[in-house]
């Protein structure tokens, strides 16, 4: 079989070369799109100049010159319809070029994907989907797009449609993607999509994860719990490959194996390692006198938004004696300042028994600078003895961080549970796991899992810090997520379930005749 | 300085040598039991280890375990305990026996069907080394595809072989590889 479709390949490369219009109307079209040589050279995989070369008088070749026809054609067509019934705007000339293509675009729609376009590859459709060329339902699929076979079924709406693949995915025809997303979610993609930027790139990673989910769905046959449970499983390995695809391009290397210091190792099989989270565990000692209603408020995806801190590239250098520096991030031994307002608001060291000096991370020092600057002065600052620091970054996983919000957003908005507990899998497990665990080996930075949940902590606190500044009472704050406060919050936080929105957990009323229930509120 | 290095750590550098860290690494995925030999605990587990089966016996005893049957017996039952060069000879055969043990499904792990593994190189620490003297050392990383020499010696306990294959996969670096013969780690995940 592969012989023949080898034979057919090449037969189909002797046939007659797509045609191509005039240089002049070439960079019409392009300048009428307002799309620029950078862009267009881009999607055809050439340089600029060479794209200049065929404005001004050169041709292309081969199969470079069928995808140049194609972007044409499209460009073509998508004005003629934008432009509505002025046909005038384009030149006579064009308008065979539109319809002379149109039988050979079956074959160009797909020049990449599969050669065997015709032979063997045509499925019949059990339900019509949406013809790629024209957009009315058709019968059958070809190369993985349904389409319709002959252009005379094709030809009414034909000028209207070819642009819309080519302005909403983009990536197919560059890279081979897979084009299995359903066809609902692309038509609401490509009627939302910004009109502007013709080929301005979909983003990546949210398609890694909508097409996971699609997939298990699809492999468990619509089982939702099943798919669910399929997804969690593998939420580590996909993690990480979603990271690896947030940081292509990207500026730094992520070093996954750095050398690491005693004191981010654990010290026994079992133990922990001797660097202090500053986890909150704080309820207030004595209620404002009454009774009052307490509502337990709930951060949304505390750890998703936690992946936004300042986290060392490299390896950690040892240094002694200096002041904090901004640029870098990593661990220090601080002697904590006294604190207080035990009071009305937690410490932000959390709830240390032992005195003396401590290994923080980053997010809690810089809290404890913060706090004990000129517009809080809740406390002295922090004395640094020794740190463990390397150059930092704040925008290390910020991609991977907008992909999962982005998809989680998307999920929610759309009451989609299956990839609302796959992005929550996969961002919790990725936290959890990048230390020293043998889930995932691909990723070895104890000190990032530290340096993230410390942040989680760190913004709980200022949470709490606003909820009080606002006239709140804090009632307590606990893990990374549970605030208690009495009065009314609506107008401190807005409720809701994005990741800068809280939720209401519970409420509960606790008083002074019962000042010894506080506790056990919840 | 493509050549090896002659006097290292003559101007204060710091560093191990690469194969070395290669070791440690591969024994740290090998895993194994964590107790310390000291404990009773610890050579309790190794000794049932080392003689859950008759091969397994056989290749303790090649790997230095030279006791009798007698004594093994004894030690199996509590009545006696190793001595503190019984416990070393314990510990030896049995790092001995697991990387053998080990070293087939390692070596399947990090050939992964011939795409290999990535690996990071982290150069050696020059912070003790005069200013004038210091030299820019890149972080460095590579895929390694063919680990059969690299985890045949180390299962070996051979650390020549290995240092030898280690030398021959890291020529690929380029000119520069006699700088990362040394380092402070390297790091691979399997």
């Amino acid at each position: 079989m592969s012989d023949f479709d080898a034979i057919d390949s090449l037969l189909d490369a002797v046939g007659p070369q797509a045609e191509l219009p005039p240089c002049h109307v070439r960079r019409e079209l392009r300048e009428r799109a307002r799309l620029s040589k950078a862009q267009v050279a881009r999607a055809l995989g050439v340089s600029p100049s060479t794209l200049s070369g065929w404005e001004s008088g050169r041709d292309p070749a081969g199969e470079i010159r069928t995808k140049y026809a194609y972007l044409l054609d499209g460009l073509n067509a998508k004005l003629a319809t934008e432009s509505g019934s002025e046909t005038e705007a384009a030149p006579a000339a064009e308008q065979p070029v539109t319809s002379g293509t149109a039988a050979t675009v079956t074959p160009l729609s797909s020049p990449d994907l599969g050669q065997d376009e015709e032979g063997d590859d045509v499925e019949l459709l059990v339900a019509p989907e949406p013809c790629v060329l024209c957009g009315r339902p058709a019968g059958q699929r070809v190369a993985g797009f349904a389409q319709h076979l002959t252009p005379a079924d094709c030809q009414p709406t034909a000028t209207g449609a070819p642009a819309a693949p080519l302005a909403g995915q983009p990536t197919a025809h560059t890279s081979k993607a897979p084009l299995r997303t359903t066809r609902p979610a692309r038509a609401t993609e490509r009627s939302k999509g910004p009109a502007r930027h013709a080929f301005q790139e979909t983003s990546g990673p949210v398609d890694l994860i909508r097409e996971a989910v699609q997939g298990a769905l699809a492999e468990h046959r619509g089982d939702v719990d099943a798919a669910t449970a399929a997804l969690v499983k593998r939420a580590i390995p996909d993690a990480m490959r979603l990271l690896d695809e947030t940081r292509k391009g990207a500026r730094y290397d992520m070093i996954a194996h750095p050398w690491i210091p005693d004191i981010l190792k654990k010290q026994t099989a079992r133990g922990a390692d001797q660097i202090w989270e500053a986890r909150p565990k704080w309820t207030r000692h004595e209620l404002p006198p009454g009774r009052h209603q307490v509502t337990a408020l709930d951060i949304n995806g505390a750890y998703l938004s936690a992946l936004k801190t300042h986290l060392p590239l490299g390896q950690l250098e040892h240094s002694t004696g200096l002041a904090h520096d901004r640029r870098r991030s990593g661990v220090h031994l601080i002697t904590p300042p006294e604190w207080e307002h035990e009071a009305v608001l937690p410490n932000p060291i959390g709830q240390r028994d032992e005195p003396g000096p401590l290994w923080v991370t980053e997010p809690t020092l810089r809290l404890l600078l913060r706090l004990s600057g000129p517009k809080h002065q809740l406390c002295d600052p922090p004395q640094i003895h020794e740190s463990y620091t390397s150059g930092a970054t704040e925008n290390l996983l910020e991609k991977f961080r907008i992909a999962l919000k982005d998809a989680r957003d998307t999920a929610i908005e759309q009451g989609d549970t299956v990839t609302l507990e796959y992005v929550k899998a996969m961002y919790s497990k990725f936290v959890s796991t990048m230390g020293e665990s043998n889930y995932n080996r691909e990723l070895y930075r104890p000190d990032w899992m530290h340096l993230i949940r410390s942040q989680a902590f760190a913004n709980l606190w200022l949470k709490a810090l606003k909820a009080h500044d606002e006239g709140l009472a804090v009632v307590r704050a606990m893990g990374t997520d549970e605030l208690h406060v009495i009065g009314d919050w609506r107008r401190v936080f807005a409720e809701g379930r994005a990741v800068t929105e809280v939720k209401v957990k519970d409420t509960y009323t606790a008083g002074t005749d019962a000042a010894e229930h506080a506790d056990e509120g919840e | 300085m493509p050549e090896k290095n002659i006097d290292f750590g003559r101007f204060g550098a710091r560093g191990i040598k690469g194969s070395d860290a290669v070791a440690r690494k591969l024994d740290e995925l090998a895993g194994g039991i964590a107790t310390p030999v000291t404990a009773k605990r610890g050579w309790m587990a190794r000794l049932h280890y080392l003689t859950k089966s008759t091969p397994t016996l056989k290749a303790a005893q090649d790997a230095g375990l030279t006791v009798t049957h007698r004594t093994l017996k004894a030690w199996l039952e509590g009545k006696r305990r190793p001595s503190k060069t019984s416990l070393e000879r314990i510990e030896q055969a049995y790092r001995t026996v697991r990387r053998h043990n080990v070293a087939r499904h390692l070596l399947r792990r990090l050939n992964r069907d011939g795409r290999g593994t990535r690996v990071e190189i982290h150069p050696l620490n020059q912070s003790q080394v005069p200013q004038q003297l210091q030299r820019v050392v890149e972080y460095r990383t590579m895929n390694v595809r063919r680990w059969d020499r690299i985890v045949g010696s180390w299962a070996a306990g051979d650390h020549q072989s290995l240092d030898a294959a280690w030398q021959d996969t890291i020529v690929d670096l380029g000119s520069q590889w006699g700088q990362y013969e040394y380092v402070t780690n390297v790091g691979f995940a399997a």
